[in-house]
């Protein structure tokens, strides 16, 4: 039964590598390469400089976030839209929407039970950010041109 | 000159989606980033033709699409999701969407689903 509950986390795990690498893939026509998953505990969280976060519920239930500095999210915007210096808010919103799609196209898989939040945001690590000790936690290392980023899914 | 609206809670998005439309005769006559002023956009500018994203905050896009079609049952909604399941596919469809593209979305995606949807919907 574990040994179930541990490939189908796995499974999962690689819909949201495959979603990420199709991401960049699509948009900046720059693959984007993708390190070995690596199991974290919930109390030693990795977070870069920015963040989008989605909640997921209905079939499958924890978090999915997206973490990577600040010039990865402006070297994307430039791309995207052409401005060199986003605001502040620009680079939420960046990192929101690219969590939003990650998740999204998951769904693609794993259905409309599937249910996804709308993006939280946040810039370093908010006090109140807390993550539900239940979840087994993995963390993907991202590289996208020189820029490193983190992909870490929570799924109970 | 055709009347354009554009819905997404992402302003990159919409700033993106504009972009790449400029080159379509296009009138954007406003953006939203929520159902809510989606809706009294629509009430006061009548737009044609609607991108209308489905996971956004305070109304999703589904309710929204149908709020949509009881104000303004000719406007022509592209729904631009990253939610890439058949069933919001249909969902959206059977609710009166004329169009569909999943995210992620560039400038040929964009343009091809735009072209397709103004000849199906608006022939010359």
């Amino acid at each position: 039964m574990i040994e179930r509950r541990k490939e189908e986390f796995e499974a999962t795990c690689k819909l949201f590598i495959d979603s990420v690498s199709n991401y960049f893939k699509v948009l900046t026509e720059i693959n984007s390469e993708m390190g070995i998953p690596y199991l974290k505990d919930a109390t030693e969280i990795k977070l870069k400089d920015y963040t989008g976060m989605i909640g997921i519920s209905g079939n499958r239930k924890g978090f999915v976030y997206i973490s990577a500095g600040k010039e990865m999210f402006e070297d994307l915007i430039n791309i995207f839209i052409g401005i060199e210096e986003p605001s502040n808010a620009d680079i939420l919103d960046m990192a929101g929407e690219i969590s939003n799609v990650v998740a999204g196209n998951v769904r693609a898989n794993l259905g409309a039970n599937f249910m996804i939040s709308v993006p939280i945001v946040f810039k370093g690590r908010p006090e109140e950010l807390k993550f539900p000790k239940d979840v087994s936690i993995y963390v993907i290392p991202l590289k996208w041109k020189i820029h490193e980023a983190f992909v870490v899914v929570g799924l109970e | 000159m055709i009347k354009l609206l554009i819905v997404d809670d992402s302003s990159i998005m919409r700033r993106t989606i504009e972009k790449n439309l400029g080159h379509f005769n296009l009138d954007i006559v406003g953006t939203a980033s929520t159902g809510v002023e989606a809706l009294d956009i629509v009430r006061q500018k009548k737009p044609d033709i609607i991108t209308l994203d489905i996971t956004m905050p305070e109304m999703d896009g589904i309710t929204c699409l149908e709020n949509i079609m009881k104000i303004h049952p000719k406007a022509k909604v592209m729904i631009i999701t990253a939610l890439s399941d058949k069933l919001t596919g249909l969902q959206a469809l059977d609710k009166g969407a004329r169009g569909f593209l999943y995210k992620p979305v560039n400038a040929q995606s964009l343009t091809k689903a735009f072209d397709k949807l103004l000849k199906r919907t608006m022939p010359q």
